[in-house]
Parts: C-alpha cells; structure tokens; sequence
C-alpha cells in the first residue's frame, strides 16, 4: 500500500550507493564503506523507518565547490586521483580512482537537501555521506576529508537562498578546523563546535579562547570538553551555554555536523559519550530548529568510526530529531 | 633560537624631551604599551611604558578642579621625568631563553633590543608566546601531542623515534621531561588522525602509553 509520507514529521535520507566505492586503502583505515552500511542497517531496523524517506543527492556545481576551495585543490585533487595516487599530501588521506567524483557528490548533497527544504519537500534532511568533510580546509587536504560538506552547504544557503545567519553545529569529536577557517573572519556564519579538548586531540586546533577574527569576532564558539569527557558534560553546556548563544545569534538555517566518533567505544576519541546521549543532541537540535528555522535542519554525517556502535548512535540521533 | 628572527625591526621610538601627551597618543594609535626613549644617535636613554603614563594622568576620581592642575602639569611634562632609567634590554644575539628568563624574572611586558647600544627592535611577552608557539607546534592543524612514561629503559628515545619511522607514523616534535612528582615522561607530536592506532602500536612494543581518560 503506498502511504504518503507527512514531510513535515518525517525524516529525509540523503544517500548513494556510489559513496561506498570511495576507496580508502584498506588495512587499518578507520574511515571505511562499512561505516555507511552499518548505519543504513541500523535505520532499516529502526522503529521510526516508516518517517524516514529517501532522495539523491547531486554532484556539487563547481561554482558551489569555489565557493569552499581553491580552483588550484580542485585541479590538484582531481588529478592525483585519476594518475593512481593512492592518497594525498599526507597517507591519512587516501583516496581511489573515483574519489574526486565521489567527494563531489558528498558535497552535493546538502545542496539537494538544502533545494528540498527550500521547496517545503522536506523538513529535516539527513545527509548519509562519505568522505567526510570537516577537517578540508580551502586547498589542503586533512583528517580523511577532501571538500568541506557543510561549508559548501552554507555557501549554497547563504548566497542562493538569502539565508546569512547560517548555524554550523559540529558535535563530532574532533574540531571542525575547516568550517571554523572558512567562518572566522567573517560575520556571517556561526561556528559552534562541542569536542576532545585539542591539546589531547586531532587535529589539535579549536581552543575555546578562539571566537574568530576581525569581522568574524565572536562567530566561534569552541566547547573543548576534557578526555573522558561524557552525556554530563554535553548537558550542561545545552542547558547553561548554547542557548544564550543561539538567541544572540538568531541563525536563519541549521546545518549539523553530525560525528559519533565520541562514543566511548569508538577509540578515535576519548570522550565517553553513551549511545543515548545522540538521542538527546538529536532532541536538542530539534529544538532549535522550532526555535529559529520553522524546524528545518539539514544534517550532514561526519565522523563515527566504532562500527559496533555507529549505526545504534546515528538511529539514537535520528530519533531525537524525530521524536515529537 | 635568536630573538632577532621574532622581534619587531625598527619600532616606534621616542625622545626624551617630547612631552607626555604626543607619547600617550602615539601609544593610543599604535595599541603597544612600551616605548624605547632614544637619544639623537638612537641609543637607548629609558623606556616609556603605558602603565608609566596612567600613573602620571590623573585619577578617575578626584574632584574637576585638582584634575584640570594636574593635566596642566602633565602637559607640560617631559618624558624624561617618568621614564625609567634602568632598563633590562635583550641584544640582537639574545636567545629565546634569554628572553624568557628575562620576562620571568622580571615580569615586564616587552624589553628593547639594541645592537651596539642602538634600539634595533622591540620583543614583547607575545612575541616569545608566538615564537615558543610555533617551536612546540601549538594549534598547528593535523597534530596532536602524546605522552607516553619514560621508565629509562635501555635505548628507550632510540627505540621510539625508529619505531615511529619505520612504521610511517610521521611526527615533528620530541620532548623528554624530568619531573620528579608526576613521573618521567616522553612527549611525541604526531601528525595523523589514526591516534589510537599510533597508540596500539606503542603500546604492542613496550611502551607504556599514558591514557588520559
């Protein structure tokens, strides 16, 4: 029987099948396709799977990807992967022979997304990509990313949809150096970063005496949390930090970070998150979005590398965001 | 390690005989808090700090008419009567440590550095903090610090450094520390995202790794 889904409860999946052929190399590669199986699983055996719908994403316009990088990176990365390298500037980084068209296509999904919630086709879209996107800064490669998903995914918003007061809230367990670099010297778009205090954590940079620089001063806020780190601690600053903020800031669009390495399974951090405390973010998050955007919120998935406990944080998180 | 390469090169100076309001606006527009005073060949005479001045300007709370005496007499004042005399200065061929057991000592904010009596620079606290910053790789992106106990044994430092060069495991900085109350420790600054792997590896070869949770 064909149910029409109610977009403005459901949950909308944005994924693709070509982003498991991003080939990272194998051996003891954390940032791997299983990932993204084992969170497709774990939502098709969600209770909620009756509100999830799904759609594509595209390829990212070179015009969206200059917004966000160098046409210099987009030239070098393109290059490297169709000569054979196996990876770039640094062996974290690998890639395969369909690596740059599937970064591209990474970074092309919050801007189907962002069209859909636009378009009243949507209210909350969760972007399920890989690579990941955080760490890339405008023409270095970093930390398994390539093209920043969500800063090409701001500029979308920002520039074609009028939306400046973007909201970026990253709340994987690493600093997002790429999103704070391209916001912190500009007054339009907020950067709100919860992770693994820097000192003791990749890739050693968002230290909470950083808000920005010229124009952007005071569109950074770092929340480093200590190692050990766990469900307390993140909710104490949604209750006594984030919310005074987020009234200052009035953001007009909602884009999540989405990264469950801070599962205390998952040894690419320290922190102790529990798998529970993803459905409380997801509900937090949800919040905001009643609060400030009329309840759209794109998310876009960055790390979580702990296989046994992805899938369960994500479905956790998608639950939050769901639950009425 | 020398001062020369992070100082700032010909700064602002002033003469002892210019009077106490042209200084206090050249510190306004510049935002710096320290002025070398140099005599006509440039050699060092005093230095002129901001906290000089404020002493010097009257208080916030005394009544309109004790302050209109005391600006006049301000304005009238050179700064060779508030300046201090005795200055503690860096030379070009100072290192960073000079600097910093200076700074320690001392607690100033910024010292001159003079080549042959000469005011060639000026070094502030910010300039050792940048210096030190980028020789330990603070902030620097794609990096992280690791520790792990230096228990002294045989060819430990050797041991590490190939252990970490034949794996691929590429790193900037190694430091040994002696601390008697918290333990020996040996301090690596990797360059990857795959921590916990450097870990487990140092861990499988002996090493005892400190984990900080």
């Amino acid at each position: 029987m064909f149910c029409e889904i109610d977009f403005m409860t459901s949950l909308t999946i944005i994924s693709d099948e070509r982003y498991l052929q991003h080939d990272t190399g194998g051996g003891d590669h954390p940032e791997i396709p299983a990932r993204l199986q084992a969170v497709y699983q774990a939502l098709d055996n969600s209770a909620f799977s009756a509100k999830f719908s799904y759609a594509a994403p595209r390829i990212a316009e070179r015009e969206w990807l200059l917004q966000a990088h160098t046409e210099d990176w987009l030239f070098r990365f393109e290059e490297a992967v169709l000569s054979g390298r196996t990876f770039i500037d640094h062996n974290d980084n690998q890639v395969g022979y369909d690596s740059y068209d599937i970064a591209c296509l990474s970074a092309g999904a919050g801007l189907a997304g962002i069209d859909l919630l636009e378009a009243d086709k949507a209210n909350n879209v969760f972007c399920l990509v890989r690579p990941p996107g955080h760490h890339a800064e405008k023409s270095i490669p970093f930390g398994f990313c390539f093209l920043n998903n969500c800063v090409v995914a701001a500029r979308y918003w920002q520039q074609k949809y009028k939306r400046k007061r973007v909201l970026v809230f990253d709340f994987d367990a690493h600093h997002g150096n790429g999103i704070q670099s391209a916001f912190e010297e500009e007054k339009e778009g907020f950067y709100l970063s919860i992770h693994e205090h820097p000192s003791f954590s990749y890739p050693g940079t968002g230290y909470a005496d950083e808000h920005g620089l010229g124009d952007g001063k005071g569109t950074i806020l770092n929340l480093p949390l200590p190692p050990g780190g766990d469900d307390n601690q993140v909710q104490r600053l949604f209750e006594e930090i984030i919310p005074s903020q987020l009234e200052e800031w009035q953001p007009d669009a909602i884009i999540i970070g989405a990264g469950f390495d801070a599962h205390v399974a998952d040894d690419m951090s320290g922190l102790h998150y529990s798998t529970e405390l993803y459905q409380d973010i997801g509900r937090e998050i949800k919040s905001w979005g009643q609060r400030f955007t009329g309840g759209k919120i794109l998310s876009i998935l960055e790390g979580g590398y702990e296989l046994s406990v992805l899938g369960d944080s994500v479905e956790a998180y998608v639950r939050g965001l769901l639950k009425p | 390690m020398y001062i020369s390469k992070h100082m700032t090169s010909d700064p602002i100076t002033v003469s002892s005989s210019m009077l106490l309001p042209e200084a206090r606006a050249l510190l306004n527009e510049y935002h710096f808090r320290h002025l070398p005073v140099v005599d006509r060949e440039g050699k060092l005479v005093g230095m002129l700090t901001d906290r000089d001045l404020r002493s010097a300007y009257p208080s916030s709370v005394i009544s309109d008419s004790e302050r209109r005496l005391i600006y006049e007499r301000v304005e009238k004042t050179a700064v060779s009567e508030i300046m201090s005399t005795e200055c503690v200065f860096l030379n070009t061929d100072s290192t960073l440590d000079d600097a910093l057991l200076l700074f320690d000592r001392d607690q100033m904010g910024a010292l001159p550095v003079l080549d042959n009596d000469l005011v060639v620079g000026i070094f502030s606290i910010r300039d050792l903090t940048t210096a030190y910053k980028s020789a330990f790789g603070v902030g620097e992106k794609g990096a992280v610090m690791i520790g792990i106990y230096d228990d002294h044994s045989p060819a430990i430092m050797s041991r590490l450094v190939t252990l970490l060069e034949e794996q691929g495991v590429p790193f900037t900085r190694v430091l040994r520390v002696q601390d008697t109350k918290n333990g020996d420790s040996i301090y690596l600054r990797v360059n990857t995202f795959k921590i916990a792997a450097v870990l487990n590896l140092l861990e499988d070869n002996g090493f005892s790794v400190k984990r900080f949770t």
